[in-house]
């Protein structure tokens, strides 16, 4: 019999692990938080109050017998946990499964994975922000990257922004040469320190989040996001 | 919301820019837009209006500030700029508040209505933003809430009750069970929660407070008095009892939205207005209980805190020039900006709030990135690090990574609100999404060269209360679980995972070829990782969309000279095969005497359809002919 032929970790393993490399060298640290969450840290210290509209921008499963867990609806919640306990300087990086009560097509799963970011200090602006954003897609997309942002809302942070990307115009990548809208991101809105523990009369940093998903689409051509949790060997071995 | 271009253009003398710029503006300095579509000789912007802006940003007033305040084109007219006295007060109407819902109620009494047909500008103005025309008193009241943002609704008067020559409205809280029909017809069961407004004389429900209007005082075709209402409701009250009677309307999201109540009288007198020009009305008086009045307090900021988050250079000059586009009242020194925002603008509170209001209107596009310092972290996480011991033992074992669905159709804890009954519970192990995976790969085996699916997940489980991540093996060989030549296979990957992480690990007992263990539990008596092995980056390869048809295989044996290389003589049979041919395998190979014994797996699919056996076969007879043109013998 031949040798079985090596197996292969999956695409969003592989993407993880340079991720986490990539943020490792300019020194964020990943973390990590429960995939059932209280509600305190997925919804109210992240400033989206009970009863307020923005609670609908993410549509939650809940859990019987209990009022105060959901399944996290982003991975946000983590960005208390880890100020809760640590004192800027703070750079951390979270990769993590969320969860959303939507319908699934080709671009939605119920469950997906998320990139959270942070970085908070004293003179934190949207122009480190920017740099490390640049940074970031100039690595992973392997091309001279571009960020914009347009002005946009999210309850976390304030000023909320809605980033774009744009590679350098390359032949070889397709990708290349035009804006796409990649995530949501913002200055720490005071009420999400303050929660966490930290005086947002003295710190003050950005935070981002984006679909790990999204950046599969982008970077490796997949039409349908669901290929990527349903356990099928043609999708995985691909990669 | 739908916004029209040329509805916009009526708060401007200067002509507007084109549509497509007003996109592009709007875009970088205020909201996304979804889309702009052409509608006659106009244009209309579906504007994304997120939480923080709908309150004063779901009509055309707010849009059309918000171009002033970018382009720095005055409004010619501002609704909002100059107070409005409600004036002539006329007692043949009575309010009674008697609930928290309602902190402002105004009514305006308007007789000598005509019924009909609205201009044909109003009409074609609804109609642009997707609105039907019902008739000039409704579409009046809608287009007003459409301009100004404020909810508005009209009674037919001659419907309701009066003592001794005066109407009496009230606003008060449901009573339990109680029922209303609504203008177009449903029945409602409102809970003690929910605010209705009455008709006092009688106790009739003729709305639905902050949401819809009743049936009962509906206005048709006969009216020829109106009493119309402009109040305003409490937005967390509106939000629950829109959610508890799952009923959203273009009233209930305003008021949910906090609308601003000074918008209520400006709001009313507007409506009057438009009702005596297209519906003959005039205007016998006005009634209201409770104060529109909103004080805002001024927002200060340090000028060094603005460069500071918004990492922008700006000048108390530049600073100054936007908050006179904005009009708001404001005091500036070098070192301290003051701003008291209008009434309508709830969004600005905090020093945050003002600062992000002055970086998009200077444009979020002149910020300059700081490239970040290469700097190394101290702190390692030690999950991922032994993930990814794991992810690299069992893959160089032949095995493949999954991720599938954290839900399951039966386990411990149920989700409230679950998509599907098949995903109603959250998993509280990984095995039976493993053993399912497997057993859905394994018709794909020759397709993928594989002589055993195996593959495992590391995913988080739940109990009760707690949850940890899991590692789960999973292998099978046959089309039925094989317990002696799966379990040994298993086994190996066992063994390789204790050796690579250097602790016993608990596993689960095997159950048809599945296992798994806590990795979290593992880690606790692990060491502390001190670095992270590097990673190279794979060559980045696109996704290839696979067929959803099956396979087919077929073997072939064949004798060949000792020089004769398997990969010549592969080449020479998926040549023959022809393009259906997906995958040739070598399964087999032993040398006898002077000759090499190969022996291949095709695998042939279409994208297109399933194969039939006939079609398969033509191919193979292609093969055959290949190899005894090569005087390869057919074994």
């Amino acid at each position: 019999m031949q040798q079985p032929a090596p197996g292969h970790i999956h695409l969003l393993s592989q993407m993880i692990a340079d991720i986490n490399q990539i943020f490792g060298r300019i020194g964020f640290e990943f973390a990590e938080g429960p995939e059932r969450e209280f509600v305190r840290y997925n919804f109210d210290m992240l400033n989206v109050p009970q009863d307020h509209p923005s609670r609908d921008m993410q549509d939650t499963f809940y859990l019987d017998g209990t009022d105060d867990k959901v399944m996290r609806t982003h991975t946000s919640p983590v960005q208390v946990r880890y100020m809760e306990v640590h004192e800027p300087p703070i750079k951390m990086i979270c990769p993590g499964k969320v969860f959303r009560n939507e319908a699934t097509d080709a671009t939605h799963e119920a469950q997906f994975f998320q990139l959270e970011g942070l970085w908070v200090d004293r003179d934190i602006s949207l122009g480190h922000m920017k740099g490390v954003l640049e940074y970031f897609f100039s690595e992973f997309f392997d091309g001279k990257a571009e960020v914009r942002f347009r002005p946009s809302f999210f309850p976390f942070v304030e000023p909320g922004v809605e980033v774009d990307m744009m590679i350098e115009k390359n032949e070889t990548n397709k990708l290349s040469g035009r804006w796409i809208e990649v995530m949501g991101a913002g200055m720490t809105h005071p009420n999400v320190l303050r929660a966490a523990g930290i005086n947002p009369e003295v710190y003050q940093g950005f935070a981002f989040g984006m679909g790990i998903d999204r950046l599969a689409v982008l970077k490796y051509g997949i039409d349908d996001i669901r290929l990527m949790y349903n356990g099928d060997l043609r999708f995985v071995t691909q990669f | 919301m739908k916004i029209s271009r040329n509805w916009l253009q009526t708060f401007f003398e200067a002509p507007l820019p084109p549509a497509t710029e007003l996109e592009s503006l709007l875009t970088f300095h205020s909201s996304e837009i979804e889309e702009v579509i052409t509608v006659g000789d106009d244009s209309v912007l579906d504007i994304k209006v997120l939480p923080d802006k709908s309150a004063w940003l779901l009509s055309h007033r707010g849009v059309a500030k918000e171009i002033s305040v970018i382009t720095g084109l005055p409004l010619q007219h501002d609704p909002f700029v100059h107070p409005v006295v409600l004036t002539p007060v006329t007692s043949q109407v009575a309010i009674e508040l008697s609930t928290d819902t309602c902190d402002f109620y105004s009514a305006a009494i308007v007789t000598g209505i005509t019924v009909g047909p609205s201009p044909a500008w109003l009409v074609a103005a609804l109609a642009a933003i997707g609105q039907r025309s019902i008739n000039n008193v409704v579409d009046a009241t809608n287009y007003v809430m459409f301009d100004l943002g404020q909810p508005l609704h009209a009674f037919d008067a001659a419907k309701l009750g009066q003592v001794d020559g005066q109407y009496q409205i009230g606003v008060r809280s449901a009573r339990p069970l109680e029922t209303i029909v609504s203008l177009t017809g449903e029945s409602y069961t409102l809970q003690t929660s929910d605010a209705m407004i009455v008709d006092r004389t009688n106790d009739v429900a003729i709305g639905i407070a902050g949401i819809k209007g009743g049936k009962a005082a509906a206005v048709d075709a006969g009216t020829t008095s109106l009493i119309i209402e402009a109040a305003h409701f409490n937005r967390v009250a509106i939000r629950a009892s829109s959610k508890q009677l799952k009923l959203a309307t273009d009233a209930s999201k305003r008021y949910e939205n906090g609308v601003s109540k000074a918008v209520a009288p400006i709001a009313l007198a507007a409506v009057v207005k438009l009702l005596s020009e297209i519906a003959g009305g005039t205007l016998v008086g006005y009634q209201s209980v409770g104060d529109p009045t909103v004080v805002r307090p001024p927002v200060t900021v340090p000028i060094d805190r603005i460069r500071s988050v918004l990492g922008l250079p700006l000048t108390v000059a530049e600073i100054s020039e936007i908050l006179e586009r904005f009009r708001f009242d404001y005091t500036i020194t070098d070192s301290l900006v003051s701003v008291t925002p209008s009434f309508e603008r709830d969004d600005i509170v905090i020093a945050e709030d003002l600062i992000e209001e002055i970086g998009r209107m200077y444009g979020l596009d002149s910020i300059v990135a700081i490239p970040p310092l290469r700097a190394s972290v101290t702190a390692f996480n030690a999950r991922h690090y032994y993930a990814e011991i794991v992810r690299v033992t069992l893959t160089q074992l032949g095995f493949n990574e999954v991720f599938t669905s954290s839900f399951r159709s039966s386990d411990v804890v149920h989700i409230k609100n679950a998509l599907a009954s098949d995903k109603s519970y959250l998993r509280s192990r990984l095995h039976d999404n493993i053993l399912e995976s497997v057993q859905k790969n394994i018709p794909h085996r020759d397709l993928l060269g594989l002589s055993a699916v195996k593959m495992f997940e590391i995913g988080t489980v739940f109990s009760g209360e707690g949850e940890a991540v899991h590692v789960g093996l999973g292998v099978q060989t046959g089309t039925t679980y094989k317990a002696k030549i799966d379990d040994a296979l298993l086994v190996e990957a066992q063994t390789a995972l204790v050796n690579a992480l250097g602790t016993p690990l608990s596993w689960t007992g095997t159950e048809e070829g599945v296992s798994e263990f806590s990795l979290d539990e593992a880690i606790i008596v692990l060491p502390r990782p001190a670095a992270y092995a590097p990673i190279t980056a794979s060559a980045v390869v696109s996704y290839v969309p696979f067929s959803l048809y099956p396979a087919s295989s077929r073997d072939i044996a064949l004798w060949v000279p000792l020089t004769t290389t398997h990969d010549e003589v592969a080449s020479i049979l998926r040549t023959a095969a022809g393009t259906l041919c997906v995958r040739i395998t070598l399964f087999d190979t032993f040398i006898k005497g002077d000759r090499t014994s190969l022996a291949f797996r095709l695998v042939f699919q279409s994208k297109e359809k399933t194969l039939e056996a006939g079609e398969v076969d033509t191919q193979m007879t292609a093969v055959y002919a290949a190899a005894a043109k090569a005087e390869w013998e057919v074994r």
